[in-house]
């Protein structure tokens, strides 16, 4: 593993230079919350957030992606990569991306998303402070060894032990003043990034396996019904999960309405259209109740995609649990009270 | 890069009004690119998503057989805003094609079996993708007895109706066409499909039960088929609907463990049984 020191006062230096280069994005406060964003200049940059109200998927899988044109010629495609650094990306939503990136390359490659998340590079944090819902550390994403380019370990006062993963990663050095870690440096990133733990407030009482195991079996527990009797059918918990890749498609007419383009937008299974379909004689929705689309996402991110991720596709990120309404979108209390039963 | 979502173009060069009430149209197409038919490689079960600028794309069972040259067919009940645009074309007209999608039938494992098609509906299209492949020249040796049992409403409601005609007159093929209400004129069974499929009581032994039609027919055909002693996993089942973007991605079509699209959208009853019941 290459590791490198970068004193504290050398970042924003290091952050100007790249936005100088390249668009970079990063956590920006935005009222009492954090977002990704473009930086305008270094000190926007806050790598002291807890979450972000949407996860950084959105650069790859945007919330509304243009999939191809049409025009009387024919079809075109529009895969347009834009080069971006995405500055400041904690575990849990590196852990996210990889996800993600697996999903979309599994059976037929969906370019229009490994395109651009290949034309980004990837700057990770370790979490400086516990966001209110989040529990990683029950999902195992509260550290990673891949996905990411380069790896910033705040050590404190001194600066950053700067891990570098790939050549992407390395292209990134000429911009800032590095120089070699020291033991004592490296000892002080290996206590911060393995030593510490139960900082979660929320917690799962089994492993994600266990866990998986049983909700399988849970497909008739009454607790979908209990919980789903408050939900609004929003989809707020889908659109800020950074694992939910759910889509729908549309065509758009241009003005002059004879071309125009196919995108895709975001979906959520707790809509209510989203299991909607055409049938004769009218619609039919396959999953009609609230409890069944509640129950459709949790075990969506507990059991059905574990034999593709070989785990839960849910990095306890919270921010679903922050985003309810009506606050019963956590999944926490949900996964333990039927362990408990 | 290559774009999943970008359609093939395609020239509308039949259209074919298969029932009285003119609500289900076969339509013939041909590839502009000749390149573009080589690599849609396709075989009978597989669907492909069918697409209109500016209205949107359909996914669609494949209701040729690739034995049968060049253009593609399928056949298209007009029900939402694509298939009404569909219905409305002209021949010549150019739309876009993407595909074979899905796992299609196990034609592997169909060999040497004897064949039980069961459909009812307009459900009937890639169940004669699979009839004209198997009764094929070269192929009608590879399999036992092909027995077909194909129903709908009323006579006028048939798909493909000279083509049944033609089959019934072959003699390596069992058809039994069933309407479930006959009119004057009507030289077939009368009686639902379920009712049909006992009373011809096809054999069980080194047999494949494909089923394809709407829900109660299936529900009502299934246990029939258990009766006579048809194996949960030698029943076949397409679903066809719910699928949207085709690639296993959109999330649409995702019930249990599996995507309908990519998975399917043919499953043995004995897979839908392990599914839970959203289908």
């Amino acid at each position: 593993m290459r590791l490198l020191f970068l004193q504290k006062e050398e970042l924003e230096p290091f952050v100007s230079r790249l936005i100088a280069w390249q668009e970079v994005v990063g956590p920006k406060a935005k009222k009492n919350r954090f977002v990704f964003d473009k930086l305008e200049s270094p000190a926007e940059l806050r790598l002291d957030y807890d979450t972000t109200i949407l996860p950084p998927k959105k650069y790859f899988f945007q919330p509304q992606q243009d999939l191809i044109r049409f025009s009387p010629e024919g079809f075109t495609g529009c895969i347009e990569p834009k080069p971006r650094i995405i500055f400041g990306v904690h575990p849990y939503d590196i852990k996210a991306i990889s996800m993600l990136d697996y999903l979309f390359s599994d059976g037929k490659k969906d370019w229009n998303y490994l395109a651009n998340r290949q034309a980004a590079t990837i700057v990770g944090i370790n979490v400086h402070q516990v966001f209110k819902t989040a529990f990683f550390e029950s999902m195992g994403a509260s550290i990673v060894t891949k996905g990411y380019d380069l790896f910033l370990t705040d050590i404190g006062e001194e600066g950053f032990v700067v891990e570098v993963a790939t050549d992407k990663g390395e292209a990134l050095l000429a911009y800032g003043h590095f120089t070699q870690v020291t033991p004592d440096q490296a000892q002080k990133r290996r206590k911060i990034l393995y030593g510490q733990s139960d900082r979660c407030s929320q917690k799962l009482f089994n492993l994600p396996e266990e866990v998986s195991e049983k909700v399988a079996l849970s497909f008739y527990h009454p607790i979908w019904e209990e919980m789903a009797s408050r939900c609004f059918s929003c989809g707020a918990c889908n659109l800020v999960c950074p694992t939910c890749y759910c889509f729908d498609v549309q065509d758009m007419w241009n003005l002059d309405q004879e071309s125009g383009i196919r995108f895709r937008t975001w979906d959520g299974c707790l809509t209510e259209d989203f299991a909607k379909v055409t049938v004769q004689g009218g619609t039919e929705n396959f999953r009609q109740d609230r409890s069944s689309r509640y129950r459709h996402r949790i075990m969506r991110k507990a059991v059905y995609l574990n034999s593709k991720l070989g785990g839960p596709a849910c990095v306890g990120c919270g921010r679903c649990a922050s985003a309810c309404p009506a606050d019963l979108a956590n999944p926490v209390p949900v996964l333990n009270k039927i362990m408990e039963g | 890069m290559n774009n999943p979502y970008l359609p093939k173009r395609v020239r509308i060069e039949k259209i074919i009004d298969e029932t009285v009430g003119r609500d289900i149209k076969s339509f013939v197409f041909s590839f502009l690119d000749p390149q573009d038919r080589q690599s849609f490689d396709y075989h009978p079960g597989q669907f492909a998503e069918i697409s209109i600028a500016g209205a949107g794309e359909i996914p669609i069972g494949i209701a040729s057989s690739p034995t049968e040259g060049d253009t593609v067919m399928f056949t298209v009940k007009k029900m939402g805003v694509v298939t009404k645009d569909l219905h409305n074309s002209s021949p010549g007209r150019i739309v876009g094609l993407r595909g074979p999608y899905g796992n299609g039938f196990p034609m592997e494992e169909l060999k040497g079996k004897h064949i039980v098609i069961v459909g009812g509906g307009f459900a009937f299209t890639t169940l004669r993708a699979l009839a004209v492949y198997l009764m094929g020249e070269e192929r009608r040796k590879d399999y036992g007895d092909i027995t077909i049992i194909y129903g709908a409403r009323t006579p006028g409601d048939l798909i493909y109706r000279q083509e049944l005609e033609a089959w019934s007159q072959r003699k390596d093929l069992n058809v039994h066409i069933t309407v479930d209400k006959a009119e004057p004129g009507w030289q077939g069974k009368e009686g639902f499909v379920p009712a049909v499929v006992k009373q011809v009581a096809p054999s069980a032994k080194e047999a494949i039960a494909i089923v394809c039609g709407p829900p109660i027919m299936i529900k009502f055909t299934i246990p029939i088929l258990f009766e006579l002693g048809f194996a949960a996993d030698k029943i076949l089942n397409s679903l066809e609907m719910r699928m949207k973007c085709g690639l296993g991605k959109c999330g649409r079509c995702n019930i249990g463990h599996k995507y309908v699209c990519k998975d399917g959208p043919v499953f043995t009853y004995a897979e839908l049984q392990n599914m839970p019941p959203e289908y």
